[in-house]
This record gives structure tokens, sequence and C-alpha cells, in this order.
């Protein structure tokens, strides 16, 4: 990676401040999270993938360490400490390096160390508000920067959420489906054994317990399953469960009995996922796609049309701007609304921003409950290279 | 210093390993013996005068291959494939040498009667971050090993937890869910209340001989490798 040169490093500073007053003036307080985090909560939080992006080290004292992959989970860890309640309204901001490593050849657009200046709003229950603001400061942040040429993407993981929870199928498919959702190939193959006949033979479950387990009695299952385990000398052992194991036990029985998924609700979650459409128009297509079933999602569906209406209302150009269902697919702790920012010169691989809302990350960062949280980023070399047209 | 005519080969310094490894050059007419101190680190074959023998542990001679330090070793597969991703290009498998079996599998807590396969850990892993706000640790020596596996069979949310000794006691003492270990007979997973998955076998390793691509192979030393590998009949 090329050396930064003083007049880039000054550069970036003073495109930065430009930024940081316009978080600052939208009412966020302006924070600098340690740079130096536990490793653990981030792949505990985010898993194994990230650890070969992540750089972990061992300190002298044998505790595992990592410089930030981001600055979301650190601004949220830095949340927790400040307030036992974290559902606590708060609004920050920030201005800092993170890091992740890159193989060789990597474009220039994404070197392993790189600055983002970025806002995280908490605990703030209307959330369409909450989102539409985020994206109105980043926009104007770009502005205030300089930008003038760029490009909205939007998303929404509640959409298809919601989607899932109307259609008609046992919770088990749902979280599987869910779980999935982030792997299109292996999507579309659950998709496809849920619809086959006789989809869950229930080979896991220990002959002579299968008769015995009724998910229509779930009180007697856990005692079914301890019986079973005492009467095979099986000492229960580790994190999960007895009730976890009997549970999953009782769903696999139930699935059994289970009618396979409708070829119409199936076809509607593959067309809903192949949904591209400018952000105004899609509200139609995804009635369309609805008509004459019995899904009825009309509350996400209304989140998605005010969002729309206050981005709209707020002078953000919504009529330009794309939706695609699947955007969102390959960042996990999303949990509903995302959005990017795209530039011409660098395309769709290198948005100069993005956020998005990750209501479960709180309490994966050690909250009680979850908290409702939206934050986004801006990607500050990126946003340099595109205003001085230095873009390789 | 050692000569650059020298061949190095780096042979396990310590039991059923070492004597085995000994024991394939003996019935070949080569007889390997430690120099000096009876308990020392280097040795030498009786008759080939540009070898020195390193007694060193196996997963040294794993560095020492890939380094090019020995230019010729015994050790398992599994070190091998753990510490090379790009192993094809940096050494080569001479001969497998019929010792030293061992198996890298998955295994997971026996109560665990709702998990036989690697898809049923796939399954029931985001109803566990749900319940208990992380994903799966994975308790392995085996880190590049088990990270490659598990994500080939799509499983990809979970946390590996370095584990240097005792992998197959972390389930029950709560810091890691399930683990991927070595096991010769499943004897000591099964004392440990762990049962292995059924398409859970990641590696079938046994101890191998091995020549560096790294190493430097002067004429000399080719010479001397020559006359061993001729005597083990490769």
């Amino acid at each position: 990676m090329v050396a930064e040169t003083a007049k880039k490093f000054e550069a970036l500073e003073a495109q930065a401040q430009k930024i940081m007053s316009v978080f600052i003036k939208a009412g966020h307080e302006a924070v600098a999270p340690a740079i130096i985090q536990p490793a653990g909560v981030f792949l505990d939080v985010i898993g194994e993938t990230l650890r070969a992006r992540t750089y972990v080290f061992t300190d002298p004292d044998g505790e595992e360490l990592c410089l930030r992959p981001d600055i979301t989970v650190p601004t949220c860890r830095l949340h927790i400490e400040r307030h036992a309640n974290p559902m606590t309204r708060a609004k920050y901001c920030y201005n800092g390096s993170a890091f992740r490593f890159q193989p060789a050849g990597a474009p220039v657009a994404h070197p392993r160390e790189f600055r983002q200046a970025g806002i995280e709003a908490f605990g703030i229950t209307d959330k369409a508000k909450a989102e539409a603001q985020t994206v109105v400061t980043v926009i104007d942040a770009l502005k205030a920067a300089g930008l003038k040429d760029f490009k909205l993407h939007v998303g929404d993981l509640g959409l298809f959420r919601a989607l899932l929870e109307a259609a008609d199928m046992p919770v088990r498919w749902r979280r599987r489906l869910m779980h999935q959702f982030w792997r299109p190939d292996a999507f579309r193959t659950e998709l496809k054994r849920l619809t086959t006949a006789a989809i869950d033979v229930p080979r896991d479950v220990p002959k002579e317990l299968l008769t015995k387990l009724d998910p229509e009695r779930p009180d007697d299952g856990e005692k079914q399953v301890a019986a079973y385990l005492e009467s095979r000398g099986i000492d229960m052992l580790g994190t999960r469960t007895l009730g976890e194991i009997t549970e999953n036990l009782l769903s696999i029985v139930a699935d059994a009995k289970t009618q396979p998924l409708s070829a119409a609700t199936a076809e509607l979650l593959e067309s809903y996922v192949r949904v591209v459409a400018p952000a105004r128009a899609a509200g139609a297509r995804l009635r369309d796609l609805l008509r004459g079933g019995n899904i009825d999602i009309t509350e996400a569906f209304d989140a998605y049309q005010r969002r729309l209406q206050l981005l709209a209302d707020a002078g953000v150009d919504v009529t330009h701007a794309d939706f695609e269902a699947e955007f969102g697919r390959t960042l996990e702790y999303y949990t509903g609304f995302v959005f990017e920012v795209v530039v011409p010169d660098l395309g769709r691989q290198s948005p100069v921003a993005g956020g998005g809302r990750y209501d479960t990350l709180m309490r994966q960062c050690g909250s009680e409950e979850d908290v409702p949280a939206v934050g986004a980023a801006i990607h500050t070399e990126r946003l340099l290279a595109a205003l001085t047209g230095d873009v390789r | 210093m050692t000569s650059p005519d020298t061949l190095v080969l780096a042979v396990p310094s310590k039991g059923r390993l070492m004597e085995q490894s000994v024991e394939i050059f003996a019935n070949a007419g080569l007889n390997v013996r430690k120099v000096g101190n009876m308990r020392g680190y280097r040795g030498e074959i009786e008759g080939i005068d540009n070898v020195e023998v390193a007694f060193i542990s196996a997963s040294e001679i794993a560095r020492y291959l890939k380094t090019g330090r020995a230019h010729i070793g015994i050790t398992g597969e599994d070190l091998v494939r753990e510490q090379m991703t790009d192993w094809e290009t940096r050494i080569e498998i001479l001969k497998p040498l019929g010792f030293g079996h061992a198996d890298v599998v998955v295994a997971v807590p026996e109560c665990w009667i709702d998990v036989r396969v690697m898809a049923d850990l796939d399954e029931i892993s985001s109803a566990f971050r749900q319940i208990h706000g992380r994903w799966f640790r994975v308790a392995t020596k085996y880190i590049n090993l088990t990270r490659r596996f598990l994500s080939s069979r799509g499983l990809t949310d979970f946390r590996i937890i370095e584990s240097l000794g005792a992998t197959e006691g972390t389930p029950a003492a709560g810091t890691a869910d399930f683990i991927v270990d070595i096991t010769t007979t499943g004897a000591t997973l099964k004392a440990n209340g762990l049962k292995i998955l059924d398409d859970g076998l990641i590696l079938k390793s046994q101890a191998n001989l091995i020549a560096s691509r790294a190493a430097e192979w002067t004429p000399r030393v080719r010479e001397a490798e020559n006359i061993i590998l001729d005597k083990l009949g490769i």
C-alpha cells in the first residue's frame, strides 16, 4: 500500500472536520472509542468469518485483542459503559481508523487501514424517523464535503422478515430461512427442501424417543428426554440445556407431521428476493406480488413507505434511489433498513457511505435486551478520492 | 552453522513416533543415532557423512519443512495441512509410513441427541445464538483445518477458541461448545462425554516421509537423499 502523504493527511483531516460539524449540528455527541478492542466481542458477534479479516493479537497478559474492524461495535460498548440502562437515548458521532486485512492485490479503494466518520443513534423508538434522519444527516455531510453526484441504494430486511412471519410455516422453518438469507445458494436449497414432501424424516431423533415425543405436550417432552439420557448413561454437559435440546427434538417431530411449504409461498419468497426497482416503484411491485394471496405485511410495508416519505420531505432525492430486496444479504448484523451511497467513479463495490438498523447488536455487546439502533459511516478516503478525481 | 552440502533430516523427538521413525530407517539398513549426549537433539546416519539428523517435535518438523530448514522429515499430514495453506507448493509427500494414524474429527457433547451430522449443527446455530447471545465456540488446535472444514460445510457462524491441550475437556468446562480434535480410538472423546458427528471426519492422518521444496538442494544433498530413498525403497 502506498504510504499516505502529509498533503493527503491534511486533506482528510479538513474533510473530516466538515463532516463532523454536520454530525454535531445534527445533535450527535463526538466520541473516540478505543482502537484496541477485546477480540471476543467481535468474534462472538460477527462470527469467525470476520476473524480472517481482523488483526487479532494476544497481549503480554494473554488477553486476546484486536484492532477494531469497525467503529459501530466499539460505540455500542462505549454506550453500555456509560449507561446502566442501554435503552437510554443517545446520539454519537466519531471519526477514526478501522482495520481490515485485505488480500494481496486488493483494489486501492479497499486499504487495510481506513478512516470512517460515522453516526449512531440508540434508543429512539420511532424507527422510520430515526432511519430517515440518519440518511439525511449522512447526505448533508457528504454534500458539505463537496459531493454532488451520487446515488442512494436502499434495502429493508424488515420486509423480508415480515414476509416470513406472515407466511404459513412452522417457526423452525422461518428461523432456518432467515438464517440462510445471507447465503443465496443455501437459501434456495433450503426453500426447495421445504417444498418437497416428507422433508424431515426424523432420522436425528432416536427411535425409542420418537414415539414418546408429542409436540402438543412440550412439558412431558423434557421428562422423556431426561429419562432417555439416563437410560443410556449420558450426562448433560455443556451450555445447551435439556430444555433447548428437547425443544429442537419436538420441532423435528412436529416438522415431520407438517405439510410441506406451499409452492405459492416458496415462489413468493423467491420472487421477493429478486425485486430490484426504483425505491418509489418498489412498493407497487411488492403489492403486485402479494395480490391474491393471504399474506399481510401492512405494518412493514407502511414503515417502508413512511420512511421514504420522510426522506422526500427532508429533501432527499428518492426518485433516483434504488431498492434491492437482496441488499443487506452480506452484512449479518443488520436487522432492518439498510442503505448505501454510491458514486459513479467508484461503483457499487466501493460505496462512499453506508449504514442501517441493527437492533440486536447492543444485546450481543452485553445489554440485557435489544436496543433500537441505527447508524451509518462515511468511508472518508473513498470520499476524498471521489472528490479529487483520484480514482484508479 | 550447517554446510549447504549437509542434508538435514528431521525426526520426531519423542515417544512412539520417534521409535517407529527410527525403526523404519533401521529396517532399511539406515542406523539413525543420536550424537553426544543421549538426551541431545542432534544425530547422524551411520555411513552417510553429510546427513545431520534433527530430533524435534512433530509440529516443529512441519515448520522446518515449510521454511526449508530441513530437507526431509517425518511428520503427520494433519500438521502439514494445518500449517500450510499452500502445502503442495512447499512440500512433497514422499511416502505414507503406516504409523501415527489419527483422525481429525468434529465432536459434540453426547447429550446433543438431536445432532448427528454437520447440517444439524448449522440448523441449531441460530437458535443457540438467540438464546445465548453468541455464536458457537469451537475449541481446537487445528485453527486453519477447522475454519476451512466448517465453512466448506456451510457453517460460518462460529468462533474458534485456540486450545493447546486437553481440548476434549473444554465443553464440560464451558469454555467451548464442541471441539475439533485428533483421535485414534475415540475412547478419550467418549470418556469426556463427546461423540463424533457422522460426517465429521476432517482428515485421516498418518506419519509421512516428506521432502521440502523450500530447502536448498545442492548436488551433494540430492546425492544423500537418493541414498536414503533408495534404501527405503522409494
